[in-house]
């Protein structure tokens, strides 16, 4: 079945103007890259129906979401969505477990591959239902929301970032349960993410933007190749660089600069990349964590 | 004495109607003021405000002039009730309403300010409609705004006095409340009988503070399950 998404249009922003013309076919997960400020979010915005200024058209699955100036021809809460935001966005004064149900009991009824357990206990979050989600951390408050997300059982999931606040294994977890959930259940997926691992292994078509604009759309793991490139372009000085360990059982730790910036696991490739002042460069490198190991 | 508990009756009738309809009614005038980014809403801000620094004189002498029996508004209820509403309990809730009116708006307005639009769209984004966020997320965040306001509304309506004098007069069982009773004590040096009322007031004051202080203070209360 094809899940055709169409956006053509534009929203003017102070920091760049969003100017779109996209049609993919959702049937493979789409990825979205790029740096920070270059719209990611807020392509995410548009496609949920959040941003009332953008004007032009967004079809997905033959259906019009927005025409024009009416952003609301089918508004948010209509649209099927499962949306995880960069900050989990929680319902304040519930629990994890009546956050949970808020999005079950106004699920789409649909049968579905993964249950409410198993999707719980995947996620690590049987241990937090009865917390406020004032007191969860950021991964847990990530982790709850992605749960939240899929339990509104979407005819489309964007995720922003979902995973950024976890730690590496939870993040590398997380990931393999989510390609498995994705394709058990056949959800379409743009998912928004800094981190190449990630869009290598949960995307298969990628978009590159730029100050609001689409500059490459492609294959991921061809795009994933050129990356350096193509982030070395956006407006402000960037240095960017790929990291990945070949060997297939051994972790490494990756060093930038002079920090340890976390673990980098088997046959994970990691993007690195920071902003140029004047007289800064970067510096990395990979450590085996072990003797025997090799980065 | 039963004079006096009559007036306590009315008081607490008068303050109990005057909170139960302010809730629908301000609910989506503090709603607007809320959210809105609209010129005029810093002019309707003030005129919801007034109340609390006109004279009460002054409000009571200008609800006389709109709802007295030769007005439009007066004569309108004449025709619809066959009642007036100068000097009549249905004329005291009107004033108590619009005196009362930044006491429930005000509170219910910092409420729902404090609902973040991050959260809205959140709710909408898992299938909420506005409706549905609306009682579902927006009342429950904003439980200690509608608990500060429909205190603050029937406690002040409670020891309202120149409104009620002005547009109510003193007519026993109909529009002499606790406030004029205590006066006409006064006026008539029967002291003791004034202390009595005086002193449940000042008790009843000191509770509604306490409660709103004691319960809408606190910081979060967590929805379960």
């Amino acid at each position: 079945m094809s899940h055709q998404l169409i956006i053509k249009g534009s929203l003017r922003r102070a920091r760049f103007t969003l100017d779109l013309d996209l049609d993919v076919d959702l049937s493979r997960p789409l990825g979205i890259l790029g740096a920070t400020g270059a719209g990611k979010t807020t392509l995410l915005r548009v496609i949920a129906g959040l941003e009332r200024d953008f004007s032009g058209r967004v079809e997905f699955c033959g259906e019009v979401w927005h025409d024009g100036d009416h952003f609301d021809r089918v508004p948010t809460h209509q649209r099927g969505l499962g949306v995880v935001f960069q900050d989990g966005r929680l319902l304040p004064g519930r629990t994890v477990e009546s956050n949970l149900a808020f999005a079950r009991q106004r699920a789409r009824k649909v049968n579905a591959a993964v249950s409410y357990e198993a999707l719980t206990e995947a996620l690590d979050l049987n241990h937090l239902l009865s917390e406020p989600a004032e007191v969860l951390s950021g991964g847990e408050r990530q982790r709850a929301a992605l749960a939240r997300a899929l339990l509104a059982r979407p005819r489309l999931l964007l995720l922003d970032e979902p995973l950024a606040a976890n730690d590496a294994d939870h993040r590398q977890q997380l990931i393999r349960h989510l390609a498995e959930w994705l394709s058990a259940e056949g959800i379409p997926l743009v998912y928004v993410s800094h981190a190449a691992h990630e869009l290598a292994q949960l995307t298969r078509q990628l978009i590159v933007l730029e100050r609001g604009s689409v500059t490459a759309q492609g294959e991921t793991h061809v795009l994933l190749e050129a990356q350096s490139e193509a982030i070395d372009s956006v407006a402000r000085p960037v240095a960017a660089v790929v990291m990945s360990t070949d060997v297939e059982h051994s972790t490494a730790t990756l060093q930038l600069d002079d920090d340890a910036a976390g673990a980098v696991l088997p046959g994970e490739r990691v993007l690195l990349q920071r902003e140029l002042t004047e007289n800064s460069g970067l510096g990395a490198a990979l450590q085996p964590q072990s003797d025997e190991n090799e980065g | 004495m039963s004079g006096d508990l009559q007036a306590v009756g009315l008081t607490a009738l008068l303050a109990a109607t005057t909170t139960l309809l302010l809730v629908p009614l301000a609910s989506p005038l503090a709603w607007w003021l809320a959210r809105s980014t609209s010129p005029s809403r810093s002019v309707i801000e003030a005129v919801v405000a007034m109340p609390l620094v006109l004279p009460p004189t002054v409000l009571g002498f200008y609800l006389l002039i709109m709802l007295n029996p030769e007005s439009v508004v007066g004569s309108l209820w004449i025709e619809l009730t066959g009642d007036s509403l100068t000097f009549s309990f249905s004329g005291l809730v009107i004033a108590s309403i619009i005196y009362s009116l930044p006491f429930m708006v005000q509170p219910l307005q910092a409420a729902f300010r404090a609902v973040p639009d991050s959260v809205l769209e959140a709710a909408a984004t898992l299938g909420a409609s506005p409706r549905d966020r609306w009682l579902n997320v927006v009342l429950p965040m904003a439980k200690r705004g509608y608990l500060t306001g429909c205190v603050l509304t029937f406690a002040h309506t409670v020891g309202e006095f120149g409104v009620v004098l002005m547009m109510g007069g003193n007519i026993p069982g109909e529009t002499r409340v606790l406030s004029i009773a205590i006066y006409e004590h006064v006026e008539t040096l029967n002291y003791d009988a004034a202390h009595m009322l005086a002193l449940g007031l000042l008790g009843f004051s000191f509770l509604s503070l306490w409660l709103v202080y004691r319960y809408a203070g606190h910081r979060f209360e967590v929805v379960r399950g």
